[in-house]
Order: C-alpha cells, then structure tokens, then sequence
C-alpha cells in the first residue's frame, strides 16, 4: 500500500481556558472561524497534511480542553506528542502568566526533547491589549522557546506557526537520525514467535491502564 | 185727275202702285203730271219761302243769342276750370292725409294682431329659455317638466311657426341631451361611488370595530374624548353611507322615470353596478399578500360596494331590489371567498393574516356562508405561516446556539431560568453557585417560543366561534406539530452539518428537556383557554427522529475519527520483528475513544452503546481491510504479528466494557471475522480450517477459502522475497509444502463456491 504520507508529527495545544486554541486549530485545519465560543470538552484532533520540503508530513493535531477539570484526560497526551503549542491570550494577563505553569506541566509530562512554540492569540484585538509583545518575546527568550503573536480570527501568522514547529520537529528528527547511523538493511531472516504468546503480550496492559 | 194723284201719293206712304198706273193711264199722260208736280214744287218753293222770311228774324236773333251763350259758356267754363284747380289743389293734401291715415290705421291693425300674437307666443319663449337655462344649470328634472310643459301645452297654441317647428324638432334632441347628461352624472356618480365606497368601508369596519370591542374601558376612552373634543365640531358623516352623495343618482332615476324610460335606467344601473362589483372583486393591487394595506382596501371596496346598496334597498325606489342584491352578494361572495384563498395562500406574514381574518370577521354582515370555510382554510394556512416563522425562531436559535449546559452565576440568573422553564429545580437549589442546570439554553428558549407559538395561533382562532375545548385541542395538535415537525425539522437540518461531538449529545439531551416540558404546554393552553386540562399520554417520541438523527451523527463522528486515525496507520507490511508494543495510532485511537466515552456519560445508555458500537465496528472493518487491502502484495509474518497485536488491543478495549449497558463480549463480536482470520493464518491451523470449512459454528467459521487464500498469498510472497537467496531449511521447506496444500486446497473450495 502506497503511503499517504512521509512523516506523522503530533502536535498538542495547550494553555488556559478561552484562549482560542481550538480556534487556531479551525483556522489552520479549516481555514475558518467561528466567532462563538464552545469550550473544548476532553480532547479532540484535526489532521492536515502540510508539505514540508518537499515531504509530505502530516500533523495529527490534538486539541485540549483549557479547563481545570480536563486535565487528567489532556496530560495523558503529553508524552506521544513531538511538538506543543503554548496558547496565551494578549487580552488576558492571567493566561500569559499561566504559560509559565503550562511549561512546566510539559516538563512533568512531556518528553524533554519535545519542540515548543509561544503563541499570543488574538493579536487583532489590539485595544483590549493587556499583554505587550515584547513580554512575549521576553518570556520566549528566557525559555528559549519560539515566539509568534497571531490572530486565528484574522488568519495572522497561525499557519506560520504551525510549519515553524512542524520544520523544528522535522529539524531535529534528522539530526537524531544522523547521530544514529541510519540503520542498515533488514535482515532476511524472519522470525515466527509462538503463537500462544501472542494472545495477552505484558506490555499493552500496562498500556491501557495510562489511559 | 193729276192732282188727285199728287194727293194720293203725298197721302199714300207706300203704296204707290195704283198711284203710278194713274199716272201712266191718266189723261194727258205723264206731262199733265210732272206739269202738275211742278206747279206743286212751285208752290212748295213759296210756301218755304214765305216760312224763311217769317222765322229769318227769330233765326238772326237765336244767332245772335248762341253767340251770346258761347262766351257765356267759355266764361264759366274758365270759371268752373278755376274752381276745378282750386279743389283739385286742396283735395290733393287731403287724399295724402287719407292715405297715410289708412296706413296709420293698418298699422296700427298689424300691430294690435302681432301683440296678440305675441303674447300667446311670449310664455313658450320663456319657457323656452327657462328650459335652456335649466338644461345650462344641469338642473334636468325641472328641465325635463319644462319641455313637457312646453311640448304639450304652449306649442300646440302658437300657430304653426317656422321657429315653433324648429322648436318642436329641438324637443326630441333636448331630451335626449338631457338624458345623456343624467346618464353622465349617473356616471360620474357611479365612479365617484366606486371612489368612495373603500371608504365606506373603512368606516363601516372601523365603526364595527368599535361596536366589537366596546368594552367598559373603550367607552370611557370614548366618553373622555368626546368631552375633549366637545369644542371642535365634530359633523363628520356619522353613517358610512352618508359619505357618498347619492342625489345624482335620485336624480337620474327621476328623470328616467320621467323620460319613461324607468325599467331601462334601472337595468342600466345594475349592469353597471355589477359591472362594479366585478372590478371590485379583481384586487386592485396584484398581490394582495404583500401589505394589509393592500387587502384591507380590498376588503373595505367589497364591503363599501355592498354598505351602498344596501343603503338604496332601503331608500332607493326600487333602484336595488332583494333579489338582485343577494344574488350579486352570492357571485361575490363567492369571488370573495377565492380571491382571499388564493392571496392568503402565498402570505408568509402572520400578523397580516391575523389582521386580514380581523377584517374578514368585521365583514360579517350579509349571508357570509362561503367565508366561514375561507376562514378555516386560512386558519390552516395561518398555522402553516406560523409554523414557518416559527422554522426560522428555531433556526435562529439553533444557529446561536452554544449548546453547552446553562451555568447561573447567582440567584438572579437561576430565578430567570427557571421563570421560563418548568424544570424542577429541587436538587439544584441546594447546591452552591455557580449552579449547572443539564439543559442549554435552548430548552427555555425554544419553550418559551413554544409559548409565543401558542399565544399567536390562539390570537387567530378568537372569535371563530370555536369553544374552548376545541380551541385548546387544536392548539395543543399545532403545538406538538411545531415541536415535533418544525422543530424537528431544524434540528435535522442542523445534523446536516457535521456538529462537534459534545453538541449532539447536548442535544440529545436538550430534547428530553423538552419533550418532558410538552406536559407544561399542554396545561399552559388549558389554561388560557379555560378548558380543562386534557392529560395526554406523554409523547415520548416527539424528538426520536431527531435523537436518532443526532446518534447517527455521534455515530459517524467516532467512525470518522476512527477513520481519521486509521489514515494514520504505517504498518510496515515486510516486518521482521514485531516491536512487542501496539502501534501507536492504534492506541492514540483507543485512548481517545475512551477519553470520549466517558465524556458521553450525559448521553442514554442507548445512544452510548450505539456509538461505541459504530466505533469498534468501524475499527474492526478497517483492521481487516488493511489485511485484505489488494495494493498491499506482501505481508510478512512480523507485520501479521504487529497487526494481530494491534486487534488484541482495540479487543481488550471492546471487552472492557467501555460504556455501561453493553451485553456481555459484544463488541468482540466485531472482530470475531478479523480475529478468526488472524488465529487460522498465525495459528497455522489448517487441519481443523478445512475439516470444518462450511459447517456452521465451527472455529473459523467466519473466515471464508478467498480471504484466507487472499491472505495466504501475501504472506507467500513475503516469504518468497525474504529467503530468494538463502537456503531453505528443512521446516521451512515442509512449511512451504504445506502451504501450497493449503493454497490449492482452498482454491478448489473457492472454485467449488464459485
């Protein structure tokens, strides 16, 4: 079967309650936008398949619930994904300050090599501002982490985002390949295990149970 | 002797005969004779002598004296020539006088007859100009008695004069200008009528109106205004007839009657009147259904037409009898009646239509027997309008709608939910704000438009004379056809576009919400129509087209991220070694699935087990497709491994019981084809696949000779291709035996099938 696609990057969005992360993935998934807020409840993805250097990749995005009482559910994500993006609002200092907390949730539940992006959503509303970019770009530095101000509602700078991230991701993934000798043809031989082994293998329950 | 002879002869006058044969006989002869008469002439000669001188003298004298006379003569005939002149002269000036005295007196004569003449002519003149007059003034009726006057009486008296002939020939022609001329203010009567009668109408409607509502308040109001306004005069026509000035139309029959043309003036008038009467009946405006304005002249033209007959039944000297009137009241009626069905029918504006039934319903007054089915129909169709209004209430609703949960911050907020929603708010009022009620905000707001639904429809059905018992059985039919259809309805064509997840189940659960509040409705229209409340049996399946059109969507919506992940799926059809781990989409997959399971729990178990249903299946037809997917050629024994590994999660998850309600290993069933497939390729087990191949119940019964075939050449080909170069050992090359065995084997049975 001939592949749909070169590469599979999953990608997380994260950060507070309302602060447009589904709406960044509606634009970027959708290329549209809603003006009327319906909360994420538990998780949900959109996949889009981006070209990347002449690679098709595709993005399994995961939308979380900003909400307090989701977190449970959301945090099980963490660890499959390759690259998280960090949502605060400009009109909200509350959820610029949370980024700090967010990162740190990544750091607990993530994998440390994972790619991280700033995003200062609704960068359109620029009267109702309270965050400054420059505090932004401030925050990113300290973490060292990619900064971009956008605005789903205006289509500013979100696919710029996404294919940022996703050419990191791809970045660092041929970098490790390099580092690990390309491994060499497979061997011929094949291997057949015993059948009865096969019905209850150890390593899926303990799988399961994560969830 | 001779002598005597002389004698005789002188004696004898005529007899001379003897006298001469004496002579000749005689003696002495003849010359004795003439001797004899000489002596006598002789003697005659001395007489006259002797006679001359004795009267010469007298003879002188008379000479003398006619001489005399003859100058006397000439005197007096100078004398008498004078006098002659004389008068001759004073005669001449008299006879001048007597002639122009004899003129004088003939003129005098002339003139004394022509007066007399005159004066018998003089009253037909006048009358005369009195008539042109009049036909000037347009004053036709005393007119018309004038030339009657005239015709009959004062010509017949004058002689026969050229101008009275002239006159006579007028008459015919007078009156036939005057009986256009009424004809023509008939006319201009009858377009002035048709002119006003909408506003005849519109009074007599207004003043029913006010007669319909009068109530106690009303006439107040009334009373206090008309104090107000005791100073104005206030002299407006107070009947609706009396807008129109119908002496135009007296007047014409008048004359008619006079001109003796009565019965044709009036066939005249009811043709025309009909002819009216049909115009009015074509609305004047196309499209009656776009403004009330448009339907209310229409109806006040119908209605003023029919105020103004009837008027002249009751005045007009047979100008409008009974019959006629009733029997063009039946044709119009009847035009009426269609003209309104065919308008209301493209009305998609209820209070038009409410106010359109108001003037119907004012309208009542001659025998409406064709308008109270009108009025029934248009009631359907009104209820048809609303309902479309309503379709788009919902719409509009719907469309705003967040369908999350209403959450109330403080009392204030949860008093206004449960003002406008009969939600028994027990358990709920212990707890601590901010309070959750289960339904959206749809619910209040659908029920309270249910509510408005019923107010408007009821609006319609007052006055139609229906009792409330049945108004209330009607209304509480159109309001459970607006829930279940209209509503419905919305709620369908929201599906029509794909919904996230947590929305259908609100849905889902909004429903519910409302079907249990129909009971409220349903005593909210007793109560208003004073009925008794009529406990129907809860319609429980009001919303079941729409909860099962949202469960087919929850449904598809799992089996489309189902799909969405298995697009994700890279297996490595060529494998050596299975990792010994799931692939990772797979359990992403089931991860997710359970995330959104349990996030389903407000969902009836029903709909939760159709779903997760829908999803496994979804899974387990995809997993087999993969296998059976005729563009992967080769698929090694470490990729059937991996994939097996893969099914054994998504079975462990079907036996789990993600969702309550499930029967025991029903969802494994799903897998049972894929599972049986996998346990015969990996199992190796031949022996017993085709020992029992068509026995019913048998191990792997569900596995059929192509698929296992299908499968078996693809992992020969994968075999093939890993060992091309290296020798076969003993086991392997029994294994290769027996697989095409097998391989022939089931090909027969396949051909034996086929």
């Amino acid at each position: 079967m001939a592949k749909t696609y070169d590469c599979l990057f999953k990608l997380l969005l994260i950060g507070d309650s309302g602060v447009g992360k589904t709406s960044i993935l509606f634009r970027f998934s959708e290329d549209a936008f809603n003006i009327s807020f319906i909360s994420t409840i538990g998780i949900d993805f959109k996949i889009r398949t981006i070209d990347l250097d002449g690679k098709k990749v595709k993005l399994q995005i995961w939308d979380t619930a900003g909400q307090e009482r989701f977190r449970t559910i959301t945090t099980a994500y963490y660890r499959g994904s390759m690259g998280i993006m960090l949502v605060y609002d400009v009109t909200n200092e509350k959820s610029f300050e949370n980024i700090k907390n967010w990162i740190r949730n990544i750091e607990e539940n993530a994998s440390a090599d994972v790619e991280k992006m700033i995003l200062g959503n609704k960068c359109d509303l620029d009267d109702k501002r309270q965050v400054s970019k420059e505090r932004g770009e401030q925050l990113a530095i300290d973490y060292q982490i990619k900064f971009v101000e956008t605005s789903a509602k205006d289509s500013l700078n979100v696919e710029y985002a996404f294919y940022t991230l996703a050419r990191d991701i791809k970045a660092k993934m041929e970098k490790k390949q390099e580092a690990s000798n390309p491994p060499g043809a497979r061997s011929g031989a094949h291997v057949l295990r015993a059948s009865d082994q096969q019905r209850k293998p150890p390593s899926w329950l303990s799988r399961c149970s994560l969830l | 002797m001779t002598n005597a002879t002389i004698q005789e002869i002188e004696g004898i006058d005529d007899y001379w005969g003897p006298a001469f044969r004496s002579v000749y006989e005689g003696e002495g002869g003849h010359e004795a004779f003439v001797q004899q008469l000489d002596e006598r002439i002789k003697q005659h000669d001395k007489e006259i002598e002797k006679l001359c001188n004795f009267y010469y003298q007298g003879f002188i004298d008379s000479i003398r004296e006619l001489l005399q006379v003859r100058s006397h003569a000439e005197e007096l005939h100078a004398e008498i020539s004078n006098v002659d002149a004389n008068v001759k002269e004073t005669t001449d000036s008299l006879c001048s006088r007597a002639e122009e005295l004899i003129r004088a007196r003939r003129v005098e004569l002339n003139i004394a007859a022509t007066i007399e003449k005159m004066e018998l002519c003089l009253p037909l003149l006048t009358t005369y100009s009195k008539l042109k007059t009049q036909v000037d003034a347009k004053r036709y009726y005393p007119a018309l008695k004038t030339l009657e006057q005239l015709e009959h009486v004062l010509l017949p008296r004058v002689g026969p004069y050229k101008w009275c002939s002239q006159i006579s020939a007028d008459i015919p022609r007078l009156r036939q200008a005057i009986q256009d001329a009424s004809m023509a203010d008939l006319r201009d009567f009858l377009e002035n009528i048709r002119k006003l009668s909408p506003q005849v109408g519109v009074m007599a409607l207004k003043q029913t109106q006010d007669m319909l509502g009068r109530s106690l308040e009303n006439i107040v109001k009334n009373k206090k205004e008309m104090m107000g306004g005791l100073g104005k005069d206030n002299i407006g026509p107070q009947c609706p007839h009396e807008l129109v000035d119908f002496s135009p139309l007296h007047r014409c029959l008048h004359i008619h009657s006079v001109l003796g043309a009565k019965n044709d003036f009036i066939q005249y008038y009811r043709a025309q009147r009909k002819q009216q009467a049909r115009l009015v009946l074509i609305p004047a405006v196309g499209n009656l259904h776009d403004s009330i304005q448009g339907m209310k002249s229409y109806l006040s033209a119908v209605l003023g037409f029919f105020i103004l007959e009837e008027h002249l039944l009751t005045t007009g000297a047979g100008l409008v009898s009974k019959d006629w009137l009733l029997d063009t009241w039946s044709m119009s009626v009847n035009k009426v009646a269609s003209t309104l069905r065919t308008n209301t029918s493209l009305i998609t504006d209820p209070t038009l239509m409410l106010s359109i039934k108001h003037q119907i319903m004012l309208c009542y007054g001659l025998p409406p027997d064709p308008l109270p089915p009108v009025l029934q129909e248009m009631a359907e169709h009104y209820t048809e309008v609303l309902m479309q209004r309503w379709v788009s209430v919902f719409r509009d609703i719907l469309d705003n709608a967040a369908f999350l949960p209403i959450e109330v911050a403080d009392q204030e907020q949860y008093d206004g939910v449960m003002d406008t929603f009969p939600y028994d708010g027990d358990e709920l009022e212990t707890q601590p704000f901010p309070r959750k009620f289960p339904f959206s905000t749809v619910v209040p707001a659908v029920y309270v438009q249910v509510k408005e639904f019923i107010y408007a429809w009821l609006k319609y059905s007052a006055g139609l004379g229906l009792g409330g018992g049945r108004r209330a059985a009607q209304a509480r039919h159109s309001a459970s056809l607006l829930l279940s259809r209209s509503f419905t309805g919305c709620l369908s064509a929201l599906f029509r576009r794909p919904l996230p997840l947590m929305q259908l189940v609100q849905i889902i659960v909004d429903t519910q919400y409302l079907e249990d509040a129909t009971s409220f409705l349903y005593e909210f229209i007793s109560n208003i129509t004073g009925s008794e409340l009529v406990t129907t049996q809860a319609a429980g399946s009001m919303f079941q087209a729409a909860r099962d059109d949202a469960e087919q969507q929850i449904c598809n919506n799992l089996e489309k991220k189902v799909d969405e992940f298995l697009d994700l799926e890279n297996y490595d059809w060529l494998l050596v070694e299975p990792t010994g781990q799931a692939s990772s989409f797979v359990t992403d997959m089931l991860s997710y699935l359970s995330g959104v399971l349990t996030s389903l729990e407000q969902l009836p178990e029903r709909a939760r087990v159709a779903a997760v249903r829908a999803a496994t299946n979804r899974i387990a037809t995809r997993l087999r497709n993969l296998l059976m997917d005729p563009a992967v050629k080769q698929i090694s024994s470490g990729a059937l491994y991996q994939l097996d590994l893969d099914v054994i999660q998504c079975e462990q998850f079907a036996a789990g019981e993600p969702v309550p309600g499930l029967k025991e290993g029903e969802l494994l069933e799903h897998f049972a084809s894929l599972r049986q497939l996998l346990d015969l390729i990996t199992g190796w087990d031949w022996s017993s696949y085709l020992h029992d191949v068509g026995i019913e119940g048998g191990k792997y019964a569900l596995v059929t000779p192509r698929d296992a075939a299908t499968l078996l050449e693809k992992l020969k080909e994968a075999e093939q291709k890993s060992s091309v170069f290296s020798v076969l050992k003993k086991n392997e090359r029994d294994r290769r035996k027996l697989l095409d065995t097998v391989l022939k084997q089931l090909k027969q049975l396949q051909n034996q099938d086929g």
